[in-house]
């Protein structure tokens, strides 16, 4: 597994996250909402993005399609789909049980370990 | 099944692609549009805005790059986009590229043609059940130096004691006379025993086999072959149970046989019990060989091998129960393939095959080398599209699809070729080839037509390789200066003149071989047969059905008569054959001084006329033919062959001297030899003649022959008209069959020769050309590489004379080298060959030097234009431009 690919499976969760809380988005309100709940932390190339909506489309987890924005302008919108919402509920939990093993890593104490060998 | 769902996804954007595409241009400009809507609320200038919005969403191009991949399938698009720039390339360089194409088709042409009568030949299965199984009874005489002779039929009854055969049966092919709507005709009948059907797996179409107390009981009952039944019962069911006329007697047809059904060597109309022959009572008591030819079925689990043991075996178990004449023989098992198609024709096919795929190779490598040479030509091309960005993987999957595209012509283009050879009148017929008509014509088979794609796409990938080299050696460095260029093509040079070499090598196995078997065909020709074959016909008849001997040699004088009366007949005679099929064995008692002594002999017996040999033209060598006096009431009389009269008495004058047939005691007539006449040989030109005894047709009138014709006409065919209603004034049931020249009967024994001799002498001149096109492309681009040198050494005093020889001399060493390697392999392949020539020995002097003359002249001849070329170059010139 190369870097992008490990961004493109995290870009996937959040994707499907943000679509699953907000209802349907267009892209450039999902790089926005991304960027917004992470308070700026994950800055990503917002373009990365539409390769990713596609490949997503085409597996099924989200679908698309055309409508009128705010400002009334055409704009195409990303909705998730039941297939999606499973995907969601399965990579989330995949990635908590990641995220407190690593952190279980993180909060060992060594020095608990260096008495217990003693 | 989410691959699934993706890729029914991507074959939708395959359809919706630019739709598509313009859809995602649409959101790139919403969004930038937006981020620099949201960066001008922010207090952005605009510039700045549009600026940080770019920034922001990242590279656009790279994304849609990556976009349009996943939208449908990137690899078939690109693949595409190859192939159509492929076709470009190719059509553009159509010199290259006919050049290619006609060379590979030819040669695949070649090999798939020669491949289908491989296959057909060698490899297709006998239509028979279980065929592996199926093999060839022979009786061996070691002391007549025969493995496969036809045996008794008392042997056949004591072979069917062996343990190692589901089934044994004889059967015998002969000529009868089949009487039909007022019309005679001769046809095939086959006198099988009842077993023969059952042994090869084989049911009648309709109605049933003969059984085996029909056959001992001699009825006449018969089947008939599906062609019989369409010709003569329109193909209708009521035949069976009807009766035929054969031979003068009422046979009742009681089956048919499948359509298509042949067995090897007896193409027979009628199939009739073994016991029909009207000497049934002598055949079954003979002993010795050649009366039955025996085909039979191992058991599942017994191997030819075991066969064979067992048989040699019982062979020396029965020796104690045989007189001592004939004792000492052996059985031969063999399988029916190899009966079908013998070793001979067999090692002809794999010669032939050889010699194709010989063509093949050294097609190959001249369009290899082509390719080579064009490869260096477009290493700037190559070099540009590196620079653009194509990866490596990309410009070699280019050549790739350049040469599977090239190889697709080709192979299509060869297969057409390959087609025609088979289809075309006069081309490779399994007859010619003097295969058996079994398998019916010899059709372009789809897994040769297989094999040709493949071997096409083989070749299309090793010569697209080639140039590919040239790419890896060159680093796709954008060179433009000449001077590395050179140095760069020095190795691809090399590997040219290398193939240019491994062509001559090729080339001159293939020359020598051709030499060979030209010689030995003309050899062949020139062999002195024992005839003078101009201006004579022969007319095959046979006498009214059912005349007793004594009033046929009324009929035979009266038809000699007759025809000898029509304008333009010089002499007429007849031999009840004139051509030998087969030999048979006879004891003779030959009187030789005070003593005589008994001898087996493999020879053969006719009755003829009085004028034969004159009408053959067979010259008397001692004694005189046989006159109007040696008729039934004379002394019985014979003239003999040189090669019986030196086999009998070595030492003495044959004529006045006297045999008989059996032992001395036998109360055979003692018969007197009146003359000696030179060999002649009627088993073709290239069999040594056997020996052989004429009686007197007056004496011993046979039943039926060959009516031999000297015309003093340039084209004796126009006779046989005459001829025919002669015969028919005399009796017009007799029935006339073949009636051809004499020429052309002696040249049919020549066919298989001439046919292989004709192959080889055609890849021979492909091989010649191809060479020479090879060598004189390497030179020329020599001499166009080193223009620049050669001006050079002009400019410094070289002489024209020197620069044509240096060039000259540079083709040559590679021919030479080429033809002492060709020679090395050449010589051990000719001998190995040289069961299949004819005097002439496998290494003949003459065939190699007419080879490597032949191809030395055109590598001079080839060298030549570039060379003069090289002498024409303007030193100033060449210096000037770079």
């Amino acid at each position: 597994m190369d870097k992008t690919d490990v961004l493109q499976g995290t870009l996937i969760l959040l994707v499907l996250r943000t679509l699953d809380a907000l209802g349907p988005q267009h892209g450039y309100g999902i790089a926005r909402r991304i960027e917004q709940i992470s308070q700026d932390v994950l800055q990503l190339n917002q373009g990365t993005l539409y390769p990713a909506l596609l490949r997503m489309e085409q597996s099924g987890w989200i679908s698309s399609k055309w409508g009128a924005s705010e400002n009334n302008r055409k704009a195409r919108f990303y909705s998730i789909t039941a297939a999606g919402r499973k995907r969601l509920i399965q990579e989330t939990g995949e990635w908590k049980l990641m995220a407190s093993t690593i952190e279980r890593f993180l909060d060992f104490d060594p020095d608990s370990l260096a008495r217990e060998r003693e | 099944m989410s691959w699934l769902r993706v890729f029914a996804a991507r074959l939708r954007g395959l359809v919706g692609r630019s739709q598509r595409e313009r859809g995602l241009d649409q959101e790139i400009q919403f969004h930038l549009d937006l981020l620099t809507e949201a960066n001008l609320r922010s207090g952005m200038s605009p510039e700045a805005a549009r600026y940080a919005a770019r920034r922001s969403f990242g590279a656009v191009e790279p994304m849609k790059e990556q976009y349009r991949t996943h939208l449908t399938f990137a690899t078939l698009l690109t693949l595409a986009q190859d192939l159509r720039y492929a076709l470009r390339t190719l059509r553009r360089s159509a010199g290259y590229t006919a050049a290619a194409v006609t060379t590979l088709a030819v040669a695949i042409g070649a090999n798939t043609a020669v491949l289908s009568v491989v296959d057909t030949a060698l490899f297709r299965q006998l239509p028979y059940h279980d065929p592996e199984k199926l093999v060839m009874l022979w009786t061996e005489s070691p002391s007549d130096n025969l493995r496969e002779g036809r045996t008794g039929y008392w042997n056949i009854e004591a072979w069917r004691q062996s343990q190692s055969f589901a089934g044994m049966a004889a059967f015998d092919g002969v000529s009868v006379t089949l009487v039909d709507a007022g019309r005679a005709e001769r046809i095939t009948a086959a006198r099988i025993s009842s077993n023969f059907l059952s042994v090869l797996g084989i049911r009648p179409a309709a109605g049933r086999m003969f059984t085996t107390e029909e056959a001992a009981q001699r009825r006449r009952v018969l089947l008939v072959s599906h062609a019989f039944w369409q010709g003569h019962f329109a193909g209708s069911p009521d035949a069976i149970g009807t009766h035929i006329e054969v031979d003068g007697v009422r046979s009742q047809v009681i089956g048919i046989l499948p359509a298509g059904f042949h067995f090897p060597k007896l193409d027979a109309q009628i199939w009739e019990p073994y016991s029909l022959f009207p000497d049934w009572d002598d055949r079954r008591a003979v002993r010795g060989v050649d009366t039955w030819s025996v085909v039979g079925r191992l058991r599942e689990d017994v191997t030819i091998d075991q066969a064979q043991a067992e048989m040699t075996a019982l062979a020396r178990g029965l020796d104690e129960h045989l007189p001592s004449a004939d004792r000492g023989r052996g059985i031969t098992v063999s399988p029916l393939s190899r009966h079908v198609v013998g070793q001979g024709a067999r090692f002809a096919l794999w010669m032939l095959t050889g010699a194709v795929f010989c063509v093949f190779l050294i097609a190959v490598t001249n369009v290899a080398s082509l390719a080579l040479a064009r490869g260096i030509s477009r290493t700037r091309e190559f070099a540009i599209r590196a620079a653009l960005g194509a990866s490596l993987f990309r410009l070699m999957r280019q050549l790739i699809v350049e040469s599977t595209l090239l190889a697709v012509m080709a192979g299509a283009a060869g297969s057409l070729l390959a087609w025609l050879a088979l289809r075309l009148p006069g081309s490779i017929d399994p007859d010619i080839l003097g295969l058996p008509v079994l398998f019916g014509t010899t059709a372009l088979n789809g897994k040769m037509l297989g094999v040709a794609l493949v071997l096409s796409l083989l070749v299309g990938w090793l010569v697209g390789l080639a140039p590919a080299t040239v790419l890896r050696r060159r680093n796709l460095a954008l060179s433009s200066d000449s001077g590395r260029s050179i140095v760069g093509s020095a190795a691809t040079q090399r590997l040219r003149r290398a193939l240019v070499v491994g062509q001559f090598a090729l080339a001159i196995i293939l020359l020598f071989s051709a030499g060979l078997f030209l010689r030995s065909w003309r050899q062949a020709q020139d062999v002195s047969t024992g005839f003078r074959p101009e201006g004579v016909v022969t007319v095959e008849l046979h006498t009214p059905l059912q005349l007793p001997p004594p009033q046929r040699i009324n009929f035979y004088q009266q038809l000699l008569q007759e025809v000898s009366a029509i304008p333009g007949v010089e002499k007429a005679g007849f031999a009840s054959d004139l051509f030998i099929s087969s030999t048979r064995e006879h004891v003779l008692t030959a009187e030789s001084g005070a003593r005589s002594r008994p001898e087996r002999l493999e020879l053969r017996r006719d009755e003829v006329s009085a004028d034969f040999f004159t009408a053959v033209g067979t010259p008397l060598l001692a004694g005189r033919f046989f006159s109007h006096a040696d008729g039934p009431d004379a002394p019985p009389v014979a003239i003999i062959n040189l090669a019986l009269a030196r086999r009998l008495w070595p030492s003495a004058e044959a004529v006045g001297r006297r045999f008989k047939f059996g032992l001395a005691e036998s109360d055979g007539p003692w018969i007197t030899v009146v003359g000696v006449v030179a060999d002649m040989r009627r088993q073709g030109a290239e069999r040594a003649p056997v020996p052989q005894i004429f009686e007197s047709l007056a004496q011993n009138p046979s039943s039926g022959g060959s009516l031999v014709v000297r015309t003093a006409l340039d084209d004796p065919i126009r006779i046989v008209p005459a001829i025919q209603s002669a015969i028919s004034r005399i009796d017009s049931l007799t029935p006339v069959s073949a009636a051809d020249t004499l020429d052309a009967q002696l040249a049919a024994f020549l066919l298989p020769r001439r046919f292989q001799t004709s192959l080889l002498a055609i890849f021979s001149a492909i091989a010649l050309l191809l060479a020479a096109v090879g060598i004189y492309g390497l030179i020329q681009y020599s001499v166009v590489t080193r223009t620049k040198e050669i001006g050079l050494r002009m400019a410094v005093g070289a002489q024209c004379a020197g620069i044509f020889r240096m060039i000259l001399g540079e083709g040559l060493k590679l021919a030479v080298t080429g033809l002492t390697l060709g020679i090395v392999a050449a010589i051990p392949i000719g001998r190995a060959s040289s069961s299949l020539l004819f005097g002439i020995s496998g290494s003949d002097p003459l065939s190699l030097l007419a080879g490597v003359g032949l191809l030395l002249g055109v590598s001079v001849l080839a060298c030549c234009l570039p060379a003069r070329r090289a002498m024409s170059i303007e030193p100033i010139a060449a210096l000037r431009d770079q």
